[in-house]
């Protein structure tokens, strides 16, 4: 009972902090009026041209749209940081196969799974608000979305192996190559030779910085509740199957 | 545990285990075989006795507990154990589409045995398969597949000889050369058998051992068995099993 | 420690060839892996006629031309690696070659290699055979061939690697080909971009070796790091 209680506190917490980010971001929080990002090729948006120099065409930074970095960034952030805390748990299912770790894995999956949908729909509604477009192939948004794949995979592979002990040890390899794999892809999306920008420049001022950090720590409470809660669920899913098995018996 | 190299015993278990969370498939289980005996366990399904014959050849580690074979442990000397322990199974464990020769010489190449040839020669003779030697497992009954499958498992003289319900599927001329074949080597080998069929499983055992929900119920020598009272029990215990 | 009753003096090397040579020798009599991923690949390229018909004539495919390439690999390889598993799952033989005295790693070699060969076997059958039909190597000389032929056993080294890692999962369970597809194609991805972007390099009016050369640096540091977890985490895959 003690865990619930923490986890709903921290839940509380957590959402209040987010939604007091949110306000700060969109009424104390510095307008950003300057910026301007050069691209290769024209494009349409809604934002004004600046002027065409050697260099490419200048746009003025977006400012309204800016206030999506306040959860962007903080929820790419999180997804990153809660799938490593998975892959840990993974590692460590593998070397000690005792079947808590493997239950934490897989609900902290869960949980960075939320967060990578989060981003991306965060970064969709960022790229359609500044660049008029609903999707960029850029390396950032790339990587957010093989991310989701590798996640969705997992849980295709789980769901799809009947012996219980072999969906833990299998989910737990894949998680581990899953995890190894995401900043390779990362790196690579940006390395290859293309035309797209990378859209996403941080660059913030220092009054924007205490809603973005009150914003990035919230989230993270209300994803550690939430893993909480599930993981209290699943061992007592675990012990209820154990009960009926040995009823059945 | 008894330290010496030389051992008495083939099987030395103690309180071996296997769990996954709160599941038990095996429970604590021990018992001592001696060398030169046959081992027959019986249970209902799902009494763990597929998972301890899998301990105990080495396809999968115990959770808790220790398991000796042959004074060799079935975690820490895993590699060398396998020299030394033959596995016969209701699955053939051949490749169907090899001939019966490249079947047993590929097994002959992974144990690393010295002169290949002539000991697959060997047994594709006391199994009396000489004479198909050259045709694709494929066509081959299913008896022949077992008879074959039986020489698989001798190719590297092993100890101790695990058997998985090798009857099963078995016509009875099949099944003859199966006993002969056992009779053949019984001596100096240790076996261990998991069988549905009482009688013969009684037959050809000099230790039983009644597995239940991965608890052992009754191990005895053959000599102190009542017939009777162990097919009684054997029966109690199947129906109270989970199937 | 027991006494040894024999010496049974195992050999690493012996038990990779035999393994090898068993796959060899199976696909030999079979034919079985060799002629469906070759159908399928001479199926992708006329799906790929079909995609192009409407181009026009005009139209220079070298610039997809790679893509294209490495696609019709992808879909061949998702086939040719499950197949190679399903071999030892059917009748039990994994089992029996995990109760011998191997090493792991040494299984792992020995199936990664065997589908390596099958896919690069593949390859040279049907990449001059995709030149030809869709006029990619139109600006092609005597060295280009050497380029793709080093492009291609990269990439493929990271393919077989990874890819006899997530098929021996996915063999097991059930719907194999759907489950090895969204395992294979998401964590390939990186080394698919390297790869592709490497043959446009080549295959273009106006070879740009820099970009060729990076690629393939990355495509080796791809396989190299994939590769090592693949070998590092086999060994639990084969145990459970």
């Amino acid at each position: 009972m003690k865990e619930i209680r923490t986890a709903l506190w921290l839940a509380i917490v957590g959402g209040v902090m987010t939604t007091a980010a949110f306000l700060m971001a969109f009424f104390t929080a510095e307008v950003q009026q300057f910026g301007v990002v050069t691209l290769p090729k024209a494009i349409n948006t809604v934002f004004p041209l600046q002027g065409q120099g050697a260099d490419g065409f200048a746009y003025a930074r977006p400012w309204f749209s800016q206030k999506i970095f306040y959860f962007h960034v903080p929820f790419a952030e999180a997804s990153f940081l809660v799938f490593t805390v998975a892959a840990y748990f993974a590692v460590r299912f593998l070397m000690t196969r005792e079947r808590s770790y493997d239950t934490k894995s897989r609900v902290a999956m869960e949980v960075a799974l939320l967060f990578v949908v989060l981003t991306l729909i965060t970064g969709d509604l960022w790229t359609k608000a500044s660049w008029g477009v609903w999707w960029e192939w850029e390396p950032r948004l790339t990587t957010y979305f093989i991310m989701t794949l590798l996640m969705v995979a997992y849980f295709v592979l789980r769901s799809s192996l009947e012996d219980e002990e072999r969906r833990a040890v299998y989910g737990s390899v894949f998680g581990i190559i899953a995890w190894i794999n995401a900043p390779i892809s990362f790196f690579i999306t940006r390395v290859i030779p293309s035309d797209h920008p990378v859209v996403f420049k941080s660059g913030m001022a220092t009054s924007n910085l205490v809603p973005f950090i009150v914003a990035q720590v919230g989230m993270l409470m209300i994803g550690y509740a939430v893993y909480v809660i599930r993981v209290r669920e699943e061992r007592m899913r675990e012990r209820l199957e154990v009960v009926k098995d040995s009823l059945e018996g | 545990m008894i330290q010496s190299n030389e051992t008495e015993f083939a099987l030395e278990v103690r309180d071996l285990s296997r769990t996954f969370g709160a599941r038990k498939a095996l429970d604590k289980v021990s018992f001592d075989l001696p060398r030169g005996a046959f081992l027959s366990i019986f249970g209902p399904n799902g009494a763990g006795k597929t998972t301890m014959l899998k301990v105990l050849s080495t396809l999968t580690a115990p959770s808790k507990g220790k398991a000796r074979i042959m004074g060799l442990d079935v975690i820490e000397d895993a590699v060398e154990l396998r020299e030394r322990i033959g596995f016969i199974s209701h699955n053939p464990l051949l490749y169907p589409d090899l001939t019966a020769e490249e079947n047993l010489e590929f097994f002959a190449d992974l144990y690393c045995i010295d002169n290949p040839k002539e000991r697959v020669k060997e047994l594709l003779t006391a199994v009396e398969l000489d004479h198909r030697r050259l045709d694709a497992v494929r066509t081959f009954s299913r008896g022949m597949v077992q008879r074959l499958s039986i020489a698989r498992s001798l190719l590297h003289k092993p100890d101790v000889i695990f058997l998985d319900e090798p009857y099963s599927g078995l016509d009875p001329h099949a099944m003859d050369i199966l006993d002969s074949l056992i009779a053949q080597i019984r001596d100096e080998h240790t076996f261990v058998m998991i069988s549905h069929d009482l009688q013969k499983g009684l037959e050809l055992c000099s230790h039983a051992l009644i597995l239940a929900k991965g608890k052992i119920v009754l191990f005895e020598e053959r000599e102190a068995i009542d017939p009777d009272a162990f097919a009684a029990t054997y029966r109690a215990t199947v129906g109270m099993g989970v199937s | 420690m027991a006494e040894k009753k024999q010496g049974l003096h195992i050999s690493g090397m012996r038990q990779f060839k035999a393994i090898l040579k068993k796959d060899i020798v199976m696909e030999l009599r079979t034919k079985e892996m060799l002629t469906s991923m070759g159908l399928y690949a001479l199926l992708v390229l006329l799906i790929y006629r079909i995609a192009l018909s409407q181009a026009g004539s005009a139209f220079d495919v070298t610039n997809i031309a790679g893509g294209l390439l490495w696609l019709a690999i992808v879909f061949t390889s998702l086939l040719g690696l499950n197949r190679s598993l399903v071999h030892e799952k059917d009748q039990g033989c994994l089992d029996a070659l995990l109760l011998a005295p191997v090493d792991r790693p040494v299984i792992f070699f020995g199936k990664a290699i065997g589908n390596l060969l099958f896919l690069m076997i593949v390859e040279v059958l049907v990449t001059p055979l995709f030149m030809l039909i869709f006029g990619a190597g139109k600006y092609a000389d005597a060295s280009t061939a050497g380029y793709l032929a080093l492009i291609l056993l990269v990439g493929s080294i990271g393919i077989a690697g990874v890819g006899t890692l997530l098929a021996t999962m996915s063999v097991n369970t059930t719907g194999k080909d759907f489950v090895l597809a969204v395992l294979f194609i998401p964590v390939m991805f990186p080394l698919l971009l390297a790869v592709v972007a490497a043959t446009w390099a080549i295959l273009i009016a106006d070879p740009q070796m820099a970009v060729y050369w990076k690629m393939l640096g990355i495509a080796a540091v791809y396989d190299a790091i994939m590769l090592s977890a693949a070998y590092a985490l086999y060994e639990f895959v084969l145990g459970a």
